[in-house]
């Protein structure tokens, strides 16, 4: 028996989502499971199902940590920016 | 009763009693996965009886309720293999294989039913036995490619299932549909290279039954006949 991942689409706009696993022997098993265990009310419109041994993890988990200030890589550093460069320019032409 | 009641009657009460019979491993499947996946089946097919006692309640004036719990055990149509106790996995699965074939070939018949309105609910339901069919050949395939002892088992399960199933055909289907499903099973069994002989017989009529369907319809009519007229 194995573990398979269970991941399943909404609607066509939706992307797939990881919803759960389930314990089968072969692909066709994990399939029926699969629908049984996360279809059973009109959940999706397709379903992926991929053995958890071929999920791969990354090896150190602390590669993902943000080390070093990143604030730049974030939408909220950028508030602010027409002003900051309205008064530049108001600043550049007082200097002139 | 008139021959389409007849068929009706007994599309009906063995989609009922194959479905209270799986839902009776509810809790019981030997994981859980397959005990999700078995009660969905059975849950399934009592609502493809529910489709069957509508056709029937058009003609009788009777609601589903009324037909499908309201009757006395010699009036229930179903085949003797439906009834059947589960006895163990083995059975159950053996059953269910042959079950879901028989199913298969019996409702492709009947999507050519001259009577439409049973026509278009057998269109229907092939459409989810489909996947019931899925589930009986993942079986089927897992236990006969699969270890001796487990391989045993099976095949001594469908032995014992082969006779009683046969009266699945009667009178839903001419003798040619019954023939067209032992042909199938035959290729089955011997491509898994099963010896499970096909022996020829009689099957109990439907609305005979076995010792075993007295508690089936005690438990399956206990809460309606509690109060009949209670609205759920």
């Amino acid at each position: 028996m194995e573990v398979w991942e269970v991941f399943q689409q909404k609607s066509h706009s939706d992307p797939f989502v990881h919803v759960g696993a389930v314990t089968a022997p072969d692909v066709d098993m994990a399939m029926s499971y699969a629908k049984e265990c996360f279809f059973r009310r009109a959940d999706g419109i397709d379903l992926w199902v991929a053995k958890r041994s071929e999920v791969h993890q990354i090896r150190d988990p602390h590669l993902l940590d943000q080390v070093t200030d990143k604030s730049y890589r974030f939408p909220e550093a950028y508030r602010g920016v027409v002003e900051k460069r309205e008064a530049a320019k108001a600043r550049a032409a007082g200097l002139k | 009763m008139n021959r389409h009641e007849e068929v009706l009657f007994a599309l009906a009460d063995d989609e009922l009693i194959m479905g209270h019979r799986h839902s009776e491993w509810t809790g019981w499947a030997p994981h859980i996965e397959e005990d999700i996946a078995f009660s969905s089946i059975a849950q399934d097919e009592i609502g493809h009886a529910n489709l069957f006692f509508k056709l029937l309640a058009e003609i009788t004036g009777k609601t589903p309720d009324e037909l499908a719990l309201g009757r006395q055990p010699h009036e229930y149509r179903n085949a003797i293999i439906c009834e059947r106790p589960n006895g163990d996995w083995a059975y159950t699965l053996a059953r269910h294989f042959l079950y879901e074939a028989a199913e298969k070939i019996r409702l492709e018949a009947l999507q050519d039913s001259s009577h439409q309105p049973l026509a278009d609910v057998c269109e229907k339901l092939l459409r989810e036995e489909v996947y019931h069919q899925m589930h009986a050949d993942s079986w089927f395939r897992r236990l006969t490619l699969g270890h001796d002892e487990g391989r045993a088992i099976f095949s001594n399960a469908l032995s014992i299932a082969l006779p009683d199933a046969q009266g699945l055909f009667d009178p839903v289907a001419e003798a040619d549909l019954r023939d067209l499903w032992i042909e199938g099973l035959t290729g089955r069994f011997d491509e898994a290279g099963l010896s499970v002989e096909f022996v020829e017989n009689r099957p109990v009529p439907r609305g005979e039954h076995s010792d075993d369907f007295k508690a089936l319809w005690d438990d399956l009519t206990r809460t309606y006949r509690e109060e009949p007229a209670a609205t759920w």
